[in-house]
């Protein structure tokens, strides 16, 4: 009985140890130490990026998207350049024709 | 300057509102990290992410919340990613341990001694640390605040995310399990 008073005034006097305990303080210099290291984070954060992109993998997959854009847009030139000189084509015979037609009828003017 | 203003100037990149924030602020952050995680460096290397993120993210703070509950929540965070992260490294630790790499201060770290206890009682304070230490993740955060930083329920609660009545039951779980811990120290000391 006593012992179990013992234990429990033990517990109870553990459990309320931190009762009045006063906030613990940052080391000094704190702030230039945060500082120091918001500097470092920031280049850290460009060599992340640099690191990155000079990876193999990365510069090699963005060369050939690079490659494959340059090579989509060439084709998509090309492709536009052939339907424009079709037009152009069309257009060359059409003013041939009108210039025929017009010569035709002027020759057909000239004559009483 | 009132807590609106600094925020204004923080999120306009005033260093001198920062400057400030920190000073304000750095000996809650450090000591709700050092409660938790119970460690004085990690502490340290705690408060200075929170002030590292805070900087990077004060766009982010619309002021739903008061500014030291946004902190609190970002501390309490970070306490408890660094935890998860030493965690797995003493698991690590351990199974190198069995081929012969011995690394005892990883696994069985010293006895937490908070600088702020009063010299009487530290001995039972370091008794309830480490007690405090094997609680569920909720239970601890809880009561550390609670215990620790001096938070009433209501402030616990906004920190947490939760009901006043679901920290009042959190507390009183974490105190019916430090009690069995407790208890069963006792039976191996006496």
């Amino acid at each position: 009985m006593k012992q179990e008073l013992n234990r429990d005034e033990w517990m109870d006097r553990v459990l309320n140890s931190l009762d009045g305990v006063e906030r613990a303080q940052a080391q000094p210099w704190f702030y230039t130490r945060l500082m120091a290291r918001l500097k470092k984070e920031e280049t850290t954060t460009w060599e992340r990026i640099s690191g990155l992109i000079s990876r193999p993998s990365v510069a090699i997959t963005s060369l050939c998207l690079v490659l494959l854009m340059n090579v989509f847009f060439l084709l998509q030139s090309d492709s536009d350049n052939s339907i424009n000189s079709v037009a152009q084509t069309d257009q060359v015979v059409e003013s041939e024709s009108l210039i025929a037609s017009s010569s035709s009828f002027d020759y057909e003017n000239i004559t009483p | 300057m009132d807590e609106r203003t600094l925020v204004d100037l923080l999120k306009q990149g005033d260093e001198s509102a920062f400057r400030e924030m920190v000073e304000t602020w750095q000996d809650m952050v450090y000591n709700t990290a050092l409660g938790i995680v119970q460690v004085p460096s990690d502490a340290e290397d705690i408060a200075q992410e929170v002030f590292v993120q805070v900087y990077q993210s004060v766009s982010s703070f619309k002021g739903d919340s008061k500014f030291s509950t946004w902190l609190y929540r970002i501390t309490v965070t970070k306490s408890l990613d660094l935890e998860r992260r030493k965690k797995r490294k003493k698991r690590f630790a351990f199974v190198k341990s069995l081929f012969g790499d011995d690394n005892q201060a990883a696994i069985h770290p010293p006895d937490f001694q908070h600088p702020g206890v009063q010299l009487d009682k530290k001995e039972d304070a370091a008794m309830l640390f480490k007690a405090i230490k094997e609680l569920p993740e909720n239970q601890r955060i809880a009561f550390t605040l609670h215990k620790v930083e001096g938070l009433s329920y209501q402030e616990v609660s906004d920190v947490m995310n939760a009901t006043v009545s679901s920290v009042e039951s959190l507390m009183h779980r974490a105190k019916v399990n430090l009690r069995k811990s407790l208890e069963q120290h006792y039976r191996q000391t006496r």
